[in-house]
């Protein structure tokens, strides 16, 4: 080889070993940058990799009535997650590959995904709840191409159809507005808490606390090793003091009528019963699948979802005319030996009003004006009292205000007096502002502008009915509370004096509606237990004053009753209201007897339920 | 000379040092293929890695203790007869990742594109030696050397094998460039280069697949992700990231023992490295590989004539060539192209190969003396 070419040779070679030396330099820089200056941060992304906290879900309390018996379960159940995290596909390339197969549409994957986009990414977000066998056998399938998509265990509640609904209430997913409010803020979206109902008003009793697992998982997210567990503490049971025998039995007498029924025990504020018809199936919130049924039920003209024991307001009619006998007799401006002559007519305060009865009753006595509920004898009490006193005593009483049920949305209803009016009608003219004495005409029957709720009027007469003793309506025991370790508030109690005559002359009168065989009127005769002496009122609420503007709306008359019983000593108080019903003693007071009926069958051991359902088993804890 | 001189004399000048680096290499990466493969049931890779690295090196010794004069006689025939494989490759084989590249050989399978890029290097080499110039290469004998080369490239594209295809183009670069091109034409190839390759992609767009295509607009703008390639990328990143500088120790890697590198024991043999050997790791083994490198440039230096040190370079160039591509795609430098790293990825053409050019360079040194 020639010396000459040789060098030039080792001189382009010497080009190229700078050549190997600037790369491989280079390479050096690369991985001192990601292993030295940004290890921490790769670090971390190789955790996120591989250690997950599978949530392990806490399940819910059930709740059961005063027997121990089941009235809302847990059931497993399973939903298909997404988790957008580490997924190698689009969003699209996945919901295009699992829309069809769950069956449902691109759209509404896209949708569900869409309302969570601000959430982390780790999260997941759910694409169908309450799978079945095939959805589940369905995406195992697709687990090794899309690890993306999940199943997960998420147990359901399992309420018992419509039974008791707006009492119980149902859970769903936690809302934006909900995680506002103070006793919500533990929660984050996804997690399941009561909506309406006791399931919200109990939630942090019922719901428990979640715990956790930290797992190693492979790139298929199997599990491959547990670091650790924090395990779930289960919620607690919660006992109502429902009774399920009498429920049933109120919700049976009720039937496809619009309306509600009570029962409470006035000496405890123990609600027995309290049904809202029409009513509505929880169950339908566990999936949304069911949104088509849940949409009707919103739309549906009866309000299903109204709980109208608690939330609607409406003239109690002849019921009214019990307060308005303790009222005048306790102001003493009705004696008990007031007769009043009823013609059916009389001309009041220039206008002429109306007896029920055409013709009139003729001379009547108290007694059998309110066993007949003669309407000309208490336009005349009312007359007497005047407005204001007839509000003093009726609120006095537990009228025109909230009972402080333990649930949300009770309404206060309403008693008018000259200062409510004043101030309801602030804006329109002075004239207009003042109490018209015709008005009292119309309240001292128990119409024109009072209003009372079925729990709020029931719960009065209770309280009338054992001597002017309120204790506060609740379902669930605060003492029972108290032994699971939650404050629960004491129960509220209040009294008023009542004189023993007062009350003597209201309940037999009272006893005489459903039981004097001897008045021909004998309203509540339909109430009447054998053995069991039962006590109340009837009542018929004119709706055509009240709903004059919508035509279009049923104008029956409001049928209801409230009554007690025994009528000496009540245990238990019942108030029934049926919607355009017609007459009370024909509406409503075969729902009460179902419900007396059946507790005084309960009581003397004569009771044998169908299927009276489990009995849970109750698991204290300390 | 007699016998046992001869016999000694071999052992002798044999490059011990090289020798010893290639399989160290080795052992890194069949340490990292058990711990790629372990957690697969029934997977035996690190086993038949291991019978390619014991056939690797005693191609090795055989093609070293010929003397590569007399392989550069024989290159026409052996030259020809690739060619001829290539052709038969396609028509006889198997689709892998889209490409037919393989042949079945009973229990294995093999890529004559690999092997083939030997008899490249040496038919190369003697054209490029045998060649009477004064300083700078002519255009035709540039592009007849285009031809020699250029041939298997074209039978490899049709396979279509563009990242085997790719990697001829150093065996070309660096033979013409040590030959002797004018600076000025050196200028003129790069510019080229530089304009071509923007335009050669709307020029490609029909020809390329979509896999291919996917990758390099993947590289270009690693945000869009149609099938998860820039997903590989990444999780190769957080291996070698999370690696830190001692490594999560050997069989501890958690991108690797999880699967969540994709392709571990083959072309991403190194992030492997990277997450359980940490940056000491990386080190010592782009040490070990820049050993070989130099340490064939030395041979090269000391080679006897052109022909010698024509054939060194070609296999120092391929060498250099997946050294570079591989690891830097690994850290996300460059695309993914299927690339192997030599005497680490799993696979025995890619094993084989290597040893075959190590084989050469030491032939080449073993008759460094004229006698």
């Amino acid at each position: 080889m020639q010396r000459e070419e040789l060098g030039v040779l080792r001189s382009r070679m010497s080009v190229i070993a700078y050549g190997v030396v600037a790369a491989l330099l280079i390479l050096v820089a690369g991985f001192w940058h990601f292993q030295m200056a940004q290890s921490s941060y790769y670090l971390e992304l190789s955790n996120n990799n591989q250690y997950k906290q599978i949530p392990l879900i806490a399940p819910r309390g059930r709740i059961l009535d005063r027997e121990g018996r089941v009235l809302v379960d847990n059931r497993p159940s399973y939903d298909v997650v997404f988790v957008r995290e580490g997924s190698k596909h689009s969003i699209e390339q996945t919901v295009a590959a699992f829309a069809s197969g769950l069956g449902t549409t691109d759209d509404d994957l896209l949708d569900r995904i869409h309302k969570k986009r601000a959430e982390p990414k780790f999260r997941p977000i759910i694409l169908k709840e309450d799978i079945n066998v095939a959805d589940i056998a369905f995406v195992k399938a697709r687990l090794m191409d899309y690890p993306e998509i999940r199943v997960e265990f998420q147990p359901r509640r399992k309420y018992r159809g419509d039974l008791a609904a707006h009492a119980i209430g149902y859970v769903g997913e936690v809302g934006p507005e909900d995680l506002k409010r103070d006793d919500f803020k533990q929660y984050k979206s996804g997690d399941e808490v009561g909506k309406t109902g006791l399931e919200r008003v109990y939630n942090n009793v019922l719901r428990g606390k979640d715990g956790y697992r930290q797992v190693v998982v492979d790139n298929l997210q199997r599990q491959k090793e547990v670091l650790g567990e924090e395990e779930s503490i289960p919620g607690n049971d919660i006992r109502t003091t429902l009774d399920l025998d009498l429920q049933k039995a109120a919700e049976e007498a009720l039937g496809d009528q619009t309306g509600a029924a009570i029962a409470i025990d006035p000496l405890t504020g123990e609600v027995l019963v309290m049904a809202s018809k029409p009513s509505f199936d929880p169950n339908v919130f566990a999936t949304r699948v069911s949104a088509a049924a849940v949409q009707a039920l919103n739309e549906d003209k009866r309000h299903p979802f109204r709980n109208r024991v608690i939330q609607d307001k409406y003239a109690p009619g002849s019921v009214f005319k019990v307060f308005m006998t303790v009222a005048g007799l306790e102001a003493q401006t009705l004696s008990p030996l007031d007769h009043v002559n009823c013609a059916g007519t009389e001309v009041i305060y220039g206008q002429t009003k109306h007896c029920w009865k055409a013709g009139g009753h003729g001379p009547i006595s108290l007694y059998e004006a309110l066993v007949n509920s003669c309407n000309i004898f208490f336009y005349n009490v009312g007359k007497k009292l005047d407005i204001d006193k007839i509000a003093m005593y009726a609120k006095q009483m537990g009228l025109g205000r909230t009972t402080g049920i333990d649930l949300l949305g009770e309404d206060p209803g309403l008693i008018p007096s000259r200062e409510w009016k004043a101030h309801a009608f602030q804006t329109r003219n002075k004239a207009e502002q003042v109490w018209r004495d015709a008005e009292t005409i119309n309240v001292a029957i128990g119409q024109g502008q009072v209003a009372v709720t079925p729990i709020q009027v029931t719960w009065a007469m209770g309280g009338l009915a054992s001597g002017g003793r309120l204790k506060q309506p609740h379902l669930v025991n605060p003492d029972y509370l108290n032994k699971l370790g939650f404050k629960g508030k004491p129960v509220r109690e209040e009294s008023y004096e009542v004189g023993a005559e007062t009350l003597s002359i209201v309940t037999q009168a009272m006893w005489g509606v459903v039981n004097d065989v001897k008045e021909y009127g004998r309203t509540g005769a339909k109430a009447a237990v054998p053995g069991f002496d039962v006590a109340g009122k009837t009542g018929t609420a004119q709706v055509v004053a009240l709903e004059a503007q919508n035509k279009s709306e049923d104008t029956a008359d409001n049928a209801w009753f409230v009554g007690f019983a025994p009528y000496r000593s009540p245990e238990i108080v019942v108030g029934v209201f049926v919607e355009h019903g017609g007459h009370g003693g024909v509406a409503s007071a075969p729902v009460a007897h179902a419900i007396f009926d059946t507790y005084y069958r309960k009581k003397t051991g004569q009771f044998n339920p169908p299927g009276s359902g489990q009995i849970a088993q109750l698991n204290p804890r300390p | 000379m007699s016998e046992p001189n001869r016999i000694k004399g071999f052992w002798k000048d044999f490059d011990w040092a090289l020798f010893a680096a290639a399989v160290l290499l080795c052992t890194i990466g069949l340490t990292e293929i058990y711990s790629a493969t372990k957690n697969i049931n029934g997977d035996i890779a690190f086993y038949k890695q291991l019978a390619f690295v014991c056939a690797g090196v005693i191609a090795m010794f055989v093609i070293s203790s010929v003397d590569y004069h007399t392989i550069s006689e024989h290159i026409p025939w052996l030259y020809l007869g690739s060619v001829a494989v290539l052709i038969y490759t396609p028509l006889a084989a198997r689709r892998i990742a889209g490409a037919k590249s393989w042949i079945d050989l009973g229990p294995v399978s093999f890529q004559p594109s690999e092997l083939v890029k030997m008899v490249a290097v040496v038919a190369l080499a003697r054209y490029l030696a045998d060649l009477h110039i004064d300083r700078y290469m002519s255009m035709r004998q540039i592009a007849k050397a285009c031809v020699i080369c250029g041939i298997p490239v074209g039978l490899i594209l049709l396979q279509p094998d563009m990242g085997t295809a790719l990697t001829y183009l150093p065996i070309l670069a660096i033979g013409v460039f040590l030959r002797g091109v004018r600076p000025a034409s050196l200028v003129a190839v790069a510019l080229i280069v530089v304009l071509a390759l923007p335009m050669s992609w709307y020029f490609l767009q029909g020809f390329l697949k979509e896999h291919q295509k996917d990758r390099i607009l993947t590289f270009v703008d690693p945000g869009r992700d149609p099938k998860g390639k820039g997903f590989q990328v990444f999780q190769s990143k957080i291996a070698i990231g999370s690696g830190g500088f001692f490594g999560k120790g050997v069989f501890k890697g958690s991108q690797n023992q999880l699967g969540f590198l994709p392709a571990r024991h083959t072309d991403f043999i190194f992030s492997v490295v990277g997450e359980e050997m940490g940056f000491l790791g990386v080190l010592t083994t782009l040490g070990l590989l820049g050993f070989v490198l130099f340490r064939s440039l030395y041979n090269a230096q000391t080679a006897r004539d052109n022909l010698g040190l024509f054939i060194i370079l070609g296999v120092v160039g391929i060498y250099f060539f997946h050294i570079v591509v591989n690891i830097a795609m690994v850290i996300g430098f460059f695309p993914v192209v299927g690339i192997p790293l030599p005497f680490l990825s799993y696979g025995g053409s890619s094993i084989l190969t290597a040893f075959v050019g190590l084989g050469l360079v030491i032939s080449v040194r073993r008759r460094r003396y004229v006698n």
